[in-house]
C-alpha cells in the first residue's frame, strides 16, 4: 500500500500477552488501587470546587482546569468505597474518558508500578457483581495487592447511582 | 479495502455528501418542469451522482458505485427525455439517493447494506423506457479488454452503447498510484475530479492483480485503472491526462465482449483492432490476493477475445463463463455471469463481507467550512492580540501605567472583534434545514392526497451551527403539523370557499438581534375553545381557568404537556412528539414561540432564536456561598422587596409565595429551597454573611388568600407554613433589613420570581457544557468560567420550574386571581403610572415612565469619552451615547463624582443613555401631571411624587434635540401619511395624558377628534363617522369606560370596521382577554409613542 494505515493511538489493553504495562497507584480508604497511566492526564492538588446542588453524591463538584470544566468526583464514593477524607495528601487525578475530563479524588498517591500484563490476575470471583466490573483485575506486590480500575465501566453512569431529581 | 487511509475516505465522505446537500430541492424542480426539461438542473444531479460514483470504485465502496451508477443511468435517459421525470420516478430516484446518503454516512459497512431494492426499482425504471428491443442492453454486461487480452472491467452495455450514442471515444487509462499521482503530488480525489471535468468515468479500480506479477520489469506499480469515456480526441487525451500513451488504450469495439451469450446486439460493430493483442491465453498466473474487493475475475486470460472471432464477439462469450467459475473455487461469486441483476447484488454483498474492512472512523461532520477571507480577518486579529500583549508586557516592565492602559483598551477591543469573528465561523445558512422540507411537504402531501405549495423566504438568514442543529426536530415538527393539520383536503377547501390547493410558508428572517422563523399556513387553524375544552376534559384546567383566558392563551394551550397525546386519540395531533416537546427543545435554546391562529384561515408561528449560544449575556445572582447565572434572555426583571414592605407585597396563597408585581401576582420559587442550599444573607451592620434560617420569606402577617385557604391539595403545605409560622416566634427574623432579592424569570409557559440572597453583576459569559455525569441535572443549562477562573453554573430556569413542580397553568390561575384583586384595587386609582424616579443633580427630581427604559447602568466617569463634541461610552463591543439633560433643557448640571447611573433608552431602534444621579427609583403612582407651569424643552410637565416636585422628562424630545437625524427616516413616513390625513378619534378623561398623546398623534400627521370620556365618543362617532379611520381609546373612563365603548362600536354595523386600539397604563392580561372579549384590536401602554405610532400606522396600512 503507498500509505500507511492511520489508527488512533489506543490506550494499550491487557489483551496481548506480556506486554510491558504501567500503573499508577494511589489509596483510597486502605486499599490500593491502580490505573493504567496512559490514562491519566494529569495529577494535581486542585480540590477546590464548585459544589453542584443535586448531583449524583459521588460528584464533589466542578473545576476550571485551564478553561475547561472537569466533573470532580469522589473515587471512594463512586466504587462504593469509603468516601475519600479531606486531607494535604488529597489528590486530584484527571483522566481523559470519552472526550471529557474528569477529576478522580484519592486520598493519596503512591508509586508507579511498571509490570507486564501477564502478571495480571483476574480479580478474585469474590468481589463479583457490581463491584466486580469496575476491576480489570489484581497486582500482587512482595507487601499488597493492587487492585487495577476499568476506568470507564468506573464512570460508566449508570443506574445503580440514581441522579437525585426532585419530583 | 484497497484503500485504508483514513483522511482520502473521510474526504471523499464530506463531498459527497455536500454533492448530495442540493439534489432533494433540484429533483422537486425537475418534477415540476415535467416533460419539460431543464437540463442544466438534470446535468447538476447527474453529476453529482457521478462524482460519487467516480470516487467509489477508487475507494472500493462497491455497493455505493453500483447504486450511484444505476441512478446517474436514469438521470442520464432524463436528459436524453427517454424518461420523462414523473413523481413516481422522481420518488425512486430520491428514495435511491436517500440509500446513498446512508451509505454514504455508514460508509464502513456500506458494503454489507442491503440495496437491491432500491437497485430493483432503478433498473425498472431503466428498462420500462426503453423500446422491448434495447431492453436486454440494459441488463447486459460487457466485458472490457486490455489491448493484451486481460479483462479489466465488466461495466454495463447500456452504458458503453449511451456513451458510444453520444459520439465519446471510450479510454482505459492506467494511472500509477505512486510514479503518477504520488510522485507528481496529486491526489486520486484531483485526478478523478479532473477527469470528470471533461468525461465521464464509467468504472474505475485499483488492479491489486497486477502489483505481483509486473514488479518484476517495473517494480512498485500501483496501477489505478480508469474506464473512461470523453469527445475528446485519441491523440490528445494522453495530455489531458498527464500520462505516456502507453497507458491510455482506446477501448474499440473489438476490446469489448459481451458477457452474457444471449444477447446479439446489433450495436457491436467490426472494426480492426488498434493495438495488437496476445492470443496467448495466461498472461500472468495471478496470485489474485484476496483482499481484492471487487469481485474481479483473475486476469485469467480468457482466452476468448474478439479477434479470434472476427465474426462475432458474442460467439466466445460462453468460454468466459466456464473458465473463469472453477477458477475461484472457495467464492461463488462471478459478477459477470450472473445473469440477473438482483442476484449479483446479493453475491456481491456475500463476497464483500469476507472482506469487509476493519472500520476505521471517517464519520464526518466534526468539520466546518469557514471562507477564507473570514479566516484571514481571524488570522489578523490573532496578530493584533499577539502585538497587543507584546506591548502590554513591555508595558508592565516599565511599569508604565499609561501605556498599560493604552493596551488594556486595545486588547479589550481585539477581544470583542475576535469574539464576534469567531462566532460568524459558527454561523450557518438556515439552508441547511430549510432545503429538506419540500421533499418533506411533498411526500407528506402525498401520502394525505393534499395539495399544497410551499414557500420558503430567508433561506440565506445565519445561524449558529449549535442552533440550526438543534432547531431541526423541532421545525420538522411544526412543518409536518402544518401540513397534516393545519391545511384541510382539497374538497374540505373548496367547500369552505378557499383555493384548493393549500400553501405553506416558511419565512426566516433578522428583528431585533434575534432570528425570527414564522411558518405559516393558510388551513384551518387552531380552534382554541376546542383546545380548552380538551384540556378541561382531561383534568388539566378547570373550567373556571378557561373562563378567564383569553382566546390566545387558549390556542397557546396546545403547548400544555399531556394535551398532545391527548389529541392524538381524537386526531387534532399526532406522531408523539407533542407540541409540547417542540416548546420544551426550543426553550433550551433560550427561543420563543408565538402561535397566532384563527379558525378557518389559518394559522402563524413565530419563532424567535438567539444568534448563539455560545456567549450570551447573564444575569450573576448569589445563593449560599456559591454564584449563578441567569441568562438574560429568560430574565425580565429584577425586584428587590425593601423589609418593610414585605408585608404587603408577598403573600400566601394556599401555602405558596406569590409577590404583588403592578397589580399581577407572580409565583414565587426559593433557589435556596429548589437546590437544598443553605442561604446566606448579609448583615447590615457588620457586612458579614450569615447563614439564614427562614423557612419562608412572606411574613407572618401576610395575607393570606381566602380562595385558596384550606384547599385539598394544599393541605401539605398549608401545614408546612403553619409550623414555619410557629417556629419564628423563635427563630426569627435575623434582622429586619433583610430585604428580598427576585429575579423574574421567564421561560416559554413559566414565569415566576426566584428568590436568590444576592443580586450581583450582569456579565457576558462563555457557555461550557458540563460532564456527563452531571446530564441528570434538569436545573443547569451549562457551566461557565467566571474571572476569578470559579465555575459558576448557569441555571435552566424551565429546568428549575419542573424541579419546584412548577406548572405554568399554576402561574396562570394566580395571575388570574391576582388580576381580580388588583382590579379591585384599582377601582379608586386612576391614571396610575409606573416612573422611573431619578436626580441629576442633587436637589432635581425628574421622571420618565418606566416601560420606556431598557436598562440602568452605573458607569465609572472616567471611563466616558469627549468624540465629535458628543459623550459616549464604549459598552458591549459598541458605543453608547450619552445624554445629560442640560444639554437640552434649562435644568442643573451632573455634579461630579466618580461614577454616574445611566438610563438606557431605545429610541428608533438605537440606544442612548441619559446620566442621572441615584437614588433611581422605580414608583407605582397615581399622579396628577401639570403640563403648563413648568413646560420647557425636553420636559412635559411636572407632578409631585414622593413629595418632591418632580420634572417629567420627555425622551423623545430630547433626543430629538441632541440627535435630530435619527428620526429623519420617520419624518419622510410622516409627509407620507401627511397625504392622507387619517382621522382618530380619542376619548381619554385625563388631561395631561390627553394633551400628550394629541400632541404626538397630530405631530406624526394625524387629525385628532378628542372626547373626554367615551359617552362623549360615542355621539361624536354617531355624528361624525365618516370622517373617523380609527379609534384610539383610554379603558378606565367616567360615565363610559373603553370596554363598553368598544362594545358598542364593534356590535354597530356602521362602525365595526373601525379598528380600536386601548390606551392603557396598567394592561393586565386579565384586562387584555375581557378587551379581547368585547373586540379590542391592540393594546397600548400610555406614553409609549413610537409602539403607539406604528401601531397605528399599521391598522391604517391595512385596512
Amino acid at each position: 500500500m503507498a500509505q500507511t494505515p492511520k489508527t488512533y493511538n489506543q490506550p494499550k489493553v491487557l489483551k496481548s500477552q506480556s506486554q510491558a504495562l504501567e500503573f499508577a497507584t494511589f489509596y483510597i480508604g486502605e486499599a490500593l488501587c491502580g490505573i493504567d497511566i496512559l490514562l491519566v492526564q494529569e495529577i494535581n492538588r486542585q480540590i477546590e470546587v464548585t459544589c453542584i446542588p443535586k448531583a449524583p453524591d459521588y460528584v464533589i463538584g466542578v473545576l476550571n482546569l485551564r478553561g475547561k470544566i472537569v466533573t470532580v468526583i469522589d473515587l471512594g464514593k463512586k466504587l462504593g468505597l469509603s468516601p475519600i477524607r479531606v486531607s494535604k495528601y488529597n489528590r486530584n487525578i484527571i483522566v481523559n474518558s470519552q472526550d471529557e475530563h474528569i477529576g478522580l479524588v484519592v486520598d493519596r498517591i503512591s508509586d508507579v508500578i511498571i509490570t507486564d500484563s501477564s502478571k495480571i490476575e483476574p480479580a478474585p470471583s469474590n468481589i463479583g457483581g457490581l463491584r466486580g466490573k469496575y476491576f480489570k483485575g489484581v497486582y500482587k506486590t512482595d507487601r499488597s495487592l493492587i487492585g487495577i480500575l476499568n476506568i470507564e465501566n468506573v464512570l460508566k453512569e449508570d443506574s445503580s447511582n440514581p441522579v437525585n431529581i426532585a419530583t | 479495502m484497497i484503500f485504508e487511509d483514513a483522511e482520502t475516505l473521510h474526504m471523499y465522505v464530506e463531498e459527497s455528501l455536500e454533492h448530495l446537500a442540493n439534489i432533494e430541492t433540484e429533483l422537486l424542480e425537475i418534477e415540476e418542469a415535467g416533460a419539460d426539461i431543464d437540463e442544466e438542473l438534470v446535468n447538476s444531479v447527474f453529476r453529482a451522482a457521478h462524482s460519487i460514483k467516480g470516487g467509489a470504485g477508487f475507494m472500493g465502496l462497491s455497493n455505493i458505485k453500483e447504486l450511484a451508477h444505476k441512478i446517474e443511468n436514469v438521470l442520464g435517459m432524463i436528459r436524453s427525455r427517454e424518461i420523462v421525470p414523473n413523481s413516481n420516478v422522481v420518488s425512486i430516484v430520491l428514495k435511491s439517493f436517500d440509500k446513498l446518503r446512508d451509505l454514504i454516512n455508514d460508509i464502513e459497512n456500506s458494503n454489507d447494506i442491503e440495496t437491491s431494492e432500491e437497485i430493483v426499482a432503478l433498473i425498472g425504471l431503466t428498462t420500462a423506457s426503453l423500446p422491448s428491443n434495447q431492453k436486454d442492453i440494459v441488463l447486459n454486461m460487457v466485458d472490457i479488454f486490455t489491448p493484451n487480452g486481460k479483462k479489466v472491467f465488466t461495466v454495463s452495455q447500456f452504458d458503453v452503447t449511451q456513451a458510444q450514442k453520444q459520439g465519446k471515444y471510450i479510454y482505459l487509462v492506467e494511472y500509477d498510484l505512486i510514479k503518477d499521482i504520488h510522485q507528481k503530488n496529486k491526489t486520486p480525489m484531483s485526478v478523478i475530479t479532473s477527469m470528470q471535468n471533461s468525461g465521464i468515468i464509467m468504472e474505475s479500480k485499483i488492479d491489486v492483480g497486477a502489483v505481483g506479477s509486473l514488479d518484476a520489469d517495473v517494480p512498485m506499480r500501483i496501477p489505478f485503472l480508469v474506464l473512461f469515456a470523453s469527445i475528446i480526441e485519441p491523440d490528445i487525451i494522453s495530455a489531458l491526462v498527464d500520462l505516456e500513451d502507453k497507458y491510455v488504450h482506446t477501448i474499440t469495439e473489438n476490446l469489448i465482449s459481451l458477457s452474457k451469450p444471449e444477447n446479439e446486439t446489433s450495436k457491436e460493430k467490426e472494426s480492426e483492432p488498434e493495438f495488437s493483442i496476445k492470443t496467448e491465453p495466461e498472461i500472468e498466473p495471478e496470485p489474485a490476493p484476496e483482499v481484492e474487493i471487487e469481485p474481479e475475475p483473475e486476469p485469467e486470460p480468457e482466452p476468448i477475445k474478439p479477434k479470434k472471432e472476427p465474426k462475432k464477439a458474442v460467439a466466445a462469450k460462453p468460454k468466459v463463463e466456464k473458465v473463469t467459475p472453477p477458477k475461484q473455487k472457495n467464492k461463488p461469486v462471478e459478477t459477470i455471469q450472473v445473469p440477473e441483476h438482483e442476484d449479483m447484488e446479493i453475491k456481491t454483498h456475500e463476497d464483500e463481507k469476507e472482506s469487509s474492512m476493519e472500520a476505521k472512523s471517517a464519520k464526518s461532520s466534526a468539520t466546518l467550512r469557514v471562507n477564507v477571507s473570514l479566516l484571514d480577518t481571524l488570522m489578523t486579529l490573532a496578530g493584533e492580540m499577539v502585538l497587543s500583549r507584546n506591548q502590554l508586557l513591555q508595558a508592565i516592565l516599565a511599569n508604565d501605567e499609561r501605556a498599560i492602559e493604552i493596551s488594556s483598551q486595545r486588547i479589550n477591543m481585539v477581544t470583542s472583534e475576535l469574539q464576534e469573528a469567531i462566532m460568524r465561523t459558527r454561523l450557518q445558512p438556515i439552508a441547511n434545514i430549510f432545503n429538506k422540507f419540500p421533499r418533506v411537504v411533498r411526500d407528506l402531501t402525498k401520502e394525505l392526497s393534499k395539495e399544497i405549495d410551499l414557500n420558503i423566504e430567508g433561506k440565506e438568514v445565519e445561524l449558529d451551527k449549535t442552533i440550526i442543529e438543534a432547531i431541526s426536530d423541532p421545525l420538522t415538527h411544526l412543518v409536518r403539523n402544518a401540513v397534516d393539520h393545519g391545511i384541510e383536503s382539497p374538497e374540505k377547501r373548496r367547500k369552505a370557499g378557499k383555493r384548493q390547493t393549500g400553501k405553506v410558508t416558511l419565512r426566516a428572517y433578522h428583528g431585533a438581534g434575534q432570528v425570527n422563523i414564522e411558518i405559516i399556513d393558510d388551513g384551518k387553524g387552531i380552534d382554541g375553545d376546542k383546545i380548552a375544552s380538551a384540556a378541561v376534559d382531561k383534568g388539566l384546567l378547570t373550567e373556571q381557568q378557561v373562563s378567564i383566558m383569553s382566546e390566545k392563551e387558549k390556542t397557546a394551550l396546545i403547548f400544555l404537556p399531556g394535551l398532545s397525546t391527548a389529541e392524538k386519540v381524537t386526531d387534532v395531533s399526532g406522531r408523539g412528539v407533542g407540541m409540547d416537546v417542540v416548546k420544551t427543545n426550543l426553550d433550551r435554546l433560550g427561543g420563543l414561540l408565538d402561535i397566532d391562529s384563527k379558525v378557518g384561515e389559518g394559522t402563524l408561528i413565530r419563532i424567535k432564536l438567539p444568534l448563539t449560544l455560545a456567549i450570551i449575556p447573564s444575569q450573576i445572582v448569589s445563593v449560599g456561598k456559591e454564584r449563578y447565572a441567569i441568562p438574560q434572555v429568560n430574565l425580565d426583571e429584577l425586584l428587590r422587596i425593601p423589609p418593610h414592605l414585605v408585608k404587603e407585597r408577598i403573600e400566601l396563597v394556599g401555602g405558596a409565595e406569590v409577590v404583588r408585581l403592578r397589580g399581577n401576582l407572580l409565583p414565587l420559587l426559593n433557589l435556596s429551597d429548589i437546590l437544598d442550599i443553605q442561604r446566606v444573607f448579609v448583615n447590615p451592620e457588620d457586612g458579614k454573611e450569615y447563614p439564614d434560617r427562614r423557612k419562608k420569606i412572606a411574613d407572618r402577617r401576610s395575607k393570606q388568600s381566602p380562595l385558596f385557604y384550606g384547599n385539598n391539595e394544599n393541605d401539605e403545605k398549608e401545614k408546612n407554613s403553619k409550623d414555619s409560622s410557629d417556629r419564628k416566634v423563635s427563630d426569627r427574623r435575623f434582622h429586619s433589613n433583610s430585604a428580598i432579592n427576585i429575579a423574574v424569570v421567564s421561560a416559554g409557559a413559566f414565569k415566576y420570581g426566584l428568590v436568590v440572597d444576592q443580586l450581583k453583576d450582569s456579565e457576558e459569559i462563555v457557555v461550557k457544557p458540563l460532564g456527563r455525569h452531571l446530564k441528570g441535572c434538569s436545573g443547569y443549562a451549562g457551566a461557565t468560567i467566571m474571572g476569578d477562573g470559579r465555575v459558576v453554573l448557569i441555571l435552566d430556569v424551565a429546568g428549575l420550574a419542573q424541579m419546584a413542580g412548577l406548572s405554568s397553568m399554576e402561574g396562570t390561575d394566580r395571575v388570574g386571581e391576582a388580576a381580580k384583586l388588583a382590579r379591585e384595587a384599582e377601582k379608586d386609582k386612576k391614571d396610575r403610572a409606573s416612573l422611573l424616579v431619578f436626580r441629576i443633580a442633587e436637589d432635581e427630581q425628574f421622571s420618565v415612565p418606566l416601560s420606556l427604559v431598557e436598562r440602568i447602568e452605573r458607569i465609572n466617569a472616567s471611563d466616558v469619552e469627549h468624540v465629535g463634541g458628543k459623550r459616549v461610552i464604549q459598552y458591549r463591543g459598541g458605543s453608547l451615547p450619552l445624554i445629560e439633560l442640560k444639554e437640552v433643557s434649562n435644568v442643573k448640571p451632573l455634579p461630579q463624582r466618580k461614577q454616574h447611573e445611566v438610563i438606557v433608552f431605545r429610541i428608533t431602534g438605537k440606544e442612548v443613555g441619559l446620566l442621572a444621579t441615584p437614588p433611581v427609583d422605580a414608583v407605582d403612582v397615581s399622579v396628577s401631571i401639570d403640563s403648563a407651569t413648568l413646560r420647557q424643552p425636553g420636559i412635559i410637565g411636572s407632578a409631585i411624587i414622593n413629595k418632591h416636585t418632580t420634572l417629567m422628562i420627555d425622551i423623545f424630545e430630547v433626543v430629538k434635540i441632541m440627535n435630530p437625524a435619527w428620526f429623519d427616516e420617520k419624518t419622510n413616513e410622516k409627509i407620507m401619511s401627511r397625504k392622507s390625513q387619517a382621522t382618530i378619534l380619542f376619548p381619554e378623561d385625563s388631561n395631561f395624558f390627553r394633551k400628550q398623546v394629541k400632541s404626538f398623534l397630530e405631530e406624526d400627521g394625524y387629525i385628532v377628534i378628542e372626547a373626554i370620556d367615551g359617552k362623549s365618543a360615542w355621539d361624536i362617532l354617531q355624528e361624525r363617522v365618516e370622517e373617523i379611520d380609527i379609534v384610539v381609546t383610554d379603558l378606565e373612563m367616567p360615565n363610559m369606560d373603553g370596554f363598553e365603548l368598544t362594545s358598542l362600536i364593534k356590535n354597530d354595523e356602521r362602525f365595526s370596521h373601525l379598528p380600536v386600539i386601548a390606551l392603557t397604563s396598567l394592561a393586565s392580561d386579565e384586562d387584555q382577554a375581557k378587551g379581547k372579549a368585547v373586540g379590542i384590536d391592540s393594546y397600548m401602554i400610555k406614553l409609549e409613542r413610537e409602539k403607539l405610532l406604528d401601531c397605528i400606522k399599521e391598522y391604517l396600512s391595512s385596512k
